[in-house]
Parts: C-alpha cells; structure tokens; sequence
C-alpha cells in the first residue's frame, strides 16, 4: 500500500480540508461506509460539519485510533483524556459534536459527549438553551406538572 | 438603501458556527436524558412537552438498562392521618446527606379506607369494593380502571404481571361462605380458585411462582397452575367473565408455627418483624425452617412498636416502624422510622442483616397503612 492510500482527506462544510490516516478516519461509521462504497475519491465531503468541529472530531479520533504499535494508551488514560475533552467544551460546540457525532456515527463520540451534556446540565433553563429545546407548555399546564411533581422540589 | 451584506462564506462569526441543523433527532434527546440522574426525572418533565412525554415512555427506560444504570426503586408509603382523617399516599425522597423523608404527594387522591395495593411493573394497582385505581410511578398519572369487577377484598399479589385478588367475597347468599377470589387483571377476568376459605385472609405474599397466605388459623400455600373458564351460576356475574384457577394448595404448618404478618419476600426467604420478641424472622421456604436475622440487634434502634411494615427490593428489604414522641398535650404523636437493610445468607444457612441506613423519616399522628416499592427503571 503506497503511503497516499494510508491517507484520506476530510472536507468540512465550510470548505476546509484535512488529512488524516484512514484508520483515524474510519472510525467513523458513515465515512467508512462511503469508502467501501468507493462512490468517492480520495476527498470526502462532509456536508454537515464545520471545519471547527470537524478539527475536534479528528483529535478525538487520532486519540482512539488503534495505530500499528500505537494503540497501547490506557483506558484509565484514555478514560481522562476524555473527561478533559470534554470539560471545557461551552454550549453551542458540545451540540454541534453531538450532531457531528451522530452524522458521522462515531458511537464512542456520541456517548461521550451525550454524557457530557447529562452531566453538565442541570436546571431546567440550561436545557432549554443547552438543547435549544422550547418550553412548549402553557403556564396552566406548568402549574399542573409542578403541583404533580412538588414533593420532587426542595421545600 | 439596504445594509445588509450579501452571504458570503465567511459571514459567519468565529462564535456561532454555521449549523444547519438546530434541534436535536429524537432519539439523542432520549439518550441524553437516559443519562440524567434517575432522580431528576420529576424536575426536568418541565422543561418541554416532548421531555414529558420521553421521561413517561418506555424507550427511555429500555436505553438507561442498555446503558447499565441499575434499575431504582423508589418507596411509597400510604399513611393514615388520625388529624385529617385520611388516608394519603407519601413517597420517600433519598437525600444527598440520608436525611431521607417520607413525603406527600398531594397529586394522588386520598385513597379508600379498606383499600388493597399491588405492584406490577412500574404501576400500584388500589382495589377497594367501589374502586379501581391505577398509578403510574413514572408519570404519577392517577386512572381510575372502570372494567373491572368490584370485589370486596383484602390482599392482591401480582405473579407474571396478573394480579391474584384474595379477597373475601360473599358466593353463595345461604351459606354466607368466604371465598378466595382471584383475579388476572391482563385479561381483566375473574378467577375462583378451587379452594374456599372460611375465614379472612390475614396476608399474603408472592414469592417465584407462590403465593403464601395466612388466614386466622392456618398458613397456606398456593400455586396457581392453570385458568379455566368456567359459566357458573355461583358468581352471579353480570358484567364480567370469571374464570376458574386450577391449583395445588398446601397447608404448611412449619410455617404457619409462627404469627408472621406484614411480610415480604426477599428471594426465596419470608421475612417479617416479631413486635413482640423485637426481631427479625425469616422464613427459608427451601429449608422449610425459620431463622433468625443475625447482626441486627445492635444496629437497628429498637422500636417501641405493635406494627412493622415491611417491603423488599433488589435484595433488599426496608422497614417502618414507629417510635412515640412525648408531647405534654397530645399522646398521639410517632414518628415513623425507615431502615433498609441487606440481606445476607451465610454457610449453614445463617441469615444476617446489615442496616444499610436509618432514618426518621416522618413525624405526625399517623398509622401506616402500606408501604411499596415500585421500580421506576
């Protein structure tokens, strides 16, 4: 195998390009798929991710590749490697690696980080900005569910 | 003129990362939540209505055993208030500091004085003779069932996911026999079992593939085997079919050697608390022998108390019971203790108990009528 099929070329939607080795790449599920399926070249569009996010998705690969004579890291190691990974991610990169996650199906990514966002949110306000979810209920409906729930809340 | 600037690519700011995509697929909002700690769930049914609806359906709790969290069990507790005269139903809120409490919940309507209780999955079934009501511990949504006959009963046991109502139910107007009457709530049918009972059934508790039962003078087991249909004149039934289950029953007499109630079933032993020698009694229904929970006596503190109500989970067993509180003016005041306690079978057959915690978990003029435990995944 000459050197240049080692490599694969990630192009993000906001048209920037990496290269990284195959094996880091065919982590994820979906570019794998598009690799056997030969339907593209050397280059892979990837039309959901942005060049931002992508660039984290690939530490995070290049970190969980299992290289020739080079996949000897911990788990415990691993296990913190993670946890920092995610630490200071704010809000709005921890959902878009999450989408990314799940487009390119990266099954150990989309835990971590579904996990991260478990963990960090807490009130019912950083859901809603968290997961960009709408509270939908009519404040009668509200008081309904609080009055059903109170013995849940602090006194 | 218009100010505004024609998209470009690099319109966007560093900050906000050009996403077309804004909202969660279903299935990630459920993995997320699958990972909110299990006690949160109450609270954060308010952030959306498709969070209430996630958090009630049986999805989430699928993805959280997938995801290897153990299943919790939360505990109720139905208690007699002598101020209010009512009977309301109370769930234990765990603390992070084990100042665990029994508390209200006002959502639940008062329940029936005579009622019977059942758990069956994560619901509690309360039977009396005018009503049928079921609760799912999920959701804390309260229906009444209207389907259902109204017996007048005493013990319901839950064995498969059916619910056996033993019940005392008037059969024949001449003879005014008690009967057993069971009932598979599945097929909301009745059933008869081929054995009448002259007295009232006093308790009952399932274990595997058994129901033991007691009435005032002897100790029963039954083991339902088969359901018939059966057209007799003897049920009178208007509205409903009844069945017939064909099963063996057993006196067992070792058994019935002690005055055991309020029971439960913690594998394949039979425990209850004797209030008057202050210990714990279990029962090894493969042994056929009863034995002494050991390791107890210093651990637990002693309660000053002519009732202990108990109920098992995941191995393990909590106990109420109740201590007085002096009071100048009133002499009716208790407060209600909870222990939770493992269980331990040691070689020889040696049963010990380790009191995992202890707490007062409530205080009033109460009487406890019921306590559960109801997994809520």
């Amino acid at each position: 195998m000459s050197k240049s099929e080692k490599k694969i070329v990630l192009k993000s939607l906001d048209n920037e390009a990496f290269e990284v080795e195959k094996a880091v790449a065919l982590q994820s599920q979906t570019i794998w798929v598009m690799c056997e399926d030969k339907c593209v070249g050397n280059e892979i569009p990837l039309e959901n991710v942005t060049g931002q996010i992508l660039a984290k998705v690939i530490d995070y690969c290049k970190k969980h590749a299992v290289v020739d004579g080079d996949g000897d890291e911990s788990s415990e190691e691993l296990k913190n490697w993670d946890t920092e990974f995610t630490k200071n991610m704010d809000q709005s990169t921890l959902f878009n690696m999450i989408l990314a996650a799940n487009y390119l199906n990266i099954k150990s990514l989309l835990n971590l980080t579904c996990q991260a966002v478990a963990d960090k949110t807490k009130t019912i306000d950083e859901f809603h900005t968290f997961l960009n979810i709408e509270n939908n209920f009519t404040p009668e409906e509200e008081a309904q569910i609080c009055q059903e729930n109170l013995w849940a809340f602090d006194d | 003129m218009s100010s505004k600037v024609t998209s470009t690519d690099k319109e966007q700011s560093p900050e906000s990362p050009p996403s077309r995509i804004t909202s969660l697929p279903d299935d990630i909002i459920v993995d997320i939540i699958a990972r909110v700690p299990r006690g949160n769930f109450p609270k954060i049914c308010l952030v959306s209505k498709s969070f209430r609806s996630i958090i009630a359906s049986s999805g989430l709790y699928k993805r959280r055993s997938l995801l290897g969290f153990t299943e919790q069990y939360c505990l109720y507790a139905v208690l007699y208030n002598y101020d209010t005269d009512e009977y309301r139903s109370y769930i234990l809120r765990r603390t992070v500091y084990n100042s665990n409490r029994l508390v209200i919940i006002r959502s639940f309507p008062s329940m029936p004085c005579s009622a019977s209780y059942l758990t069956v999955g994560s619901k509690i079934y309360v039977v009396d003779s005018s009503s049928f009501l079921s609760i799912d511990c999920r959701t804390h949504m309260v229906q009444p069932i209207t389907q259902i006959p109204k017996p007048m009963s005493d013990k319901v046991s839950g064995i498969d996911g059916n619910i056996y109502l033993i019940g005392n139910r008037l059969v024949s107007r001449n003879m005014w026999k008690w009967n057993r009457v069971v009932m598979v709530l599945k097929t909301q049918t009745m059933i008869m079992p081929d054995l009448e009972l002259y007295t009232i059934c006093s308790d009952a508790v399932v274990m595997e593939d058994k129901i033991y039962m007691r009435d005032s003078e002897n100790s029963f087991v039954y083991r339902p085997k088969e359901i018939k249909w059966e057209r007799g004149d003897m049920l009178n039934s208007r509205d409903w079919n009844h069945w017939c289950a064909v099963g063996e029953w057993e006196r067992d007499d070792m058994l019935n050697s002690r005055d055991w109630n309020h029971a439960c079933a913690v594998g394949d032993l039979l425990c209850y608390y004797d209030v008057s020698e202050k210990m714990l009694r279990a029962y090894d229904t493969k042994e056929r022998c009863w034995r002494v929970v050991n390791g107890l006596e210093k651990s637990l503190p002693r309660p000053s108390t002519l009732w202990c109500n108990m109920v098992s989970y995941d191995g393990k067993l909590a106990m109420f019971f109740h201590k007085y509180i002096y009071n100048k003016v009133r002499d009716d005041l208790i407060s209600i203790w909870c222990a939770e306690i493992a269980l331990e079978r040691r070689q020889g057959g040696e049963i010990w108990g380790t009191v995992l915690w202890y707490d007062a978990v409530i205080e009033g003029s109460f009487a406890m009528v019921k306590c559960l435990a109801v997994p809520v995944g």
